[in-house]
């Protein structure tokens, strides 16, 4: 596959969530740091795991010298949601051969997700939305790499005055807002929204996961015979 | 010091059980049929996941505005959507809501 127009409009697009994305990954370098890791684990993990919430709360547990199993059980439910993204990849990739659907597994990530839902209206065939879909994967692998690195080497480098975390929400709130195509999305936004803050006390971040589950039987409901849109 | 085989073993433990949900539904994808309706719940999910991922970290950050009872990342994050909504530019939204952010907090 050589790069397409898609491929350059996924990079594109994904270049201005990195504000947000780089500083979160140069906290996961500066935690590894922090913990003791070597240069070589925080990559191996990096690399391995490529999921940046749950590597972070992997390694804080790991220098609690947490259970195993404590230390992969919440690191996994943290990762459930890639389950709905696989779902939602699923009919693009059907035709795939193998490794590009583990190359596209493997790279989900809830940006490069986001920034191919919040495009897809553009393209025309599954080979177009793959090379969307791969364009901004390419574009948060290179960032997020760099931004542990940097990390690693030099701690917590963004100016705190900035508040770069902040660039986070906004990056979701640019990247959700393409995607509601009618007050149904929007009721479920809202919905989401509201639950989201009731169950936020929950522990091991399974708020989260517990918000989109009823989300999505919401959508369920909201796309009952009759009432499609 | 964190040591080796139980990183390792963590490390391994968790790749796995990653690529095994990323991997999921496209893996059987081939295999079941994909309804209309299922692909159209699908639309849905980042309006079912992406608003739980911010709202409770803006709502419930502790601000230093007061005027803004502290809230102001609130208003601004309200402020972005809108302008999204109107431009539908990522950078704008970013862009506009960091700049409100800083200049409400340093002259707020």
């Amino acid at each position: 596959m050589k790069p397409s127009k898609f491929f350059l409009l996924g990079f594109r697009e994904m270049i201005p969530i990195m504000s947000g994305t780089l500083p979160f990954a140069a906290v996961m370098g500066t935690v590894a740091a922090d913990a003791g890791l070597s240069f070589w684990r925080t990559m191996s993990m990096n690399m391995l795991v490529y999921a940046g919430a749950a590597q972070l709360a992997a390694v804080e547990l790991m220098t609690k010298n947490a259970a195993s199993a404590v230390v992969v059980l919440t690191g996994l439910i943290i990762n459930l949601r890639f389950l709905l993204y696989s779902a939602a990849m699923a009919p693009t990739l059907r035709q795939a051969p193998r490794w590009v659907q583990l190359a596209c597994a493997h790279s989900l990530t809830d940006q490069s997700y986001a920034v191919t839902s919040a495009h897809q209206e553009k393209t025309q065939t599954n080979a177009d939305m793959l090379q969307l879909y791969f364009g901004a994967s390419v574009c948060m692998f290179i960032f997020w790499q760099l931004g542990v690195m940097l990390g690693y080497a030099f701690g917590n480098i963004a100016p705190a005055e900035l508040a770069l975390d902040y660039a986070v929400p906004l990056s979701f709130a640019a990247l959700v807002v393409p995607t509601l195509k009618n007050r149904k999305y929007v009721l479920v936004a809202l919905f989401s929204t509201v639950l989201s803050l009731c169950l936020h006390g929950l522990p091991y971040r399974l708020g989260l996961i517990a918000t989109a589950l009823p989300s999505i039987g919401l959508s369920v409901w909201l796309t009952r015979k009759g009432q499609t849109s | 010091m964190i040591d080796t085989n139980y990183f390792w073993l963590c490390i391994a433990l968790l790749a796995l059980g990653t690529i095994s949900i990323r991997m999921s539904i496209i893996a059987i994808a081939g295999r079941i049929r994909i309804s209309n309706r299922a692909k159209e719940v699908f639309t849905y999910i980042p309006a079912a996941i992406l608003p739980a991922f911010m709202a409770p970290s803006v709502f419930f950050h502790p601000g230093v505005v007061t005027w803004a009872f502290g809230k102001e990342r609130l208003f601004i994050l309200f402020g972005a959507t809108v302008l999204c909504y109107f431009y539908r530019s990522t950078i704008a939204t970013i862009g506009f809501g960091l700049a409100a952010l800083y200049l409400l907090t340093r002259f707020g």
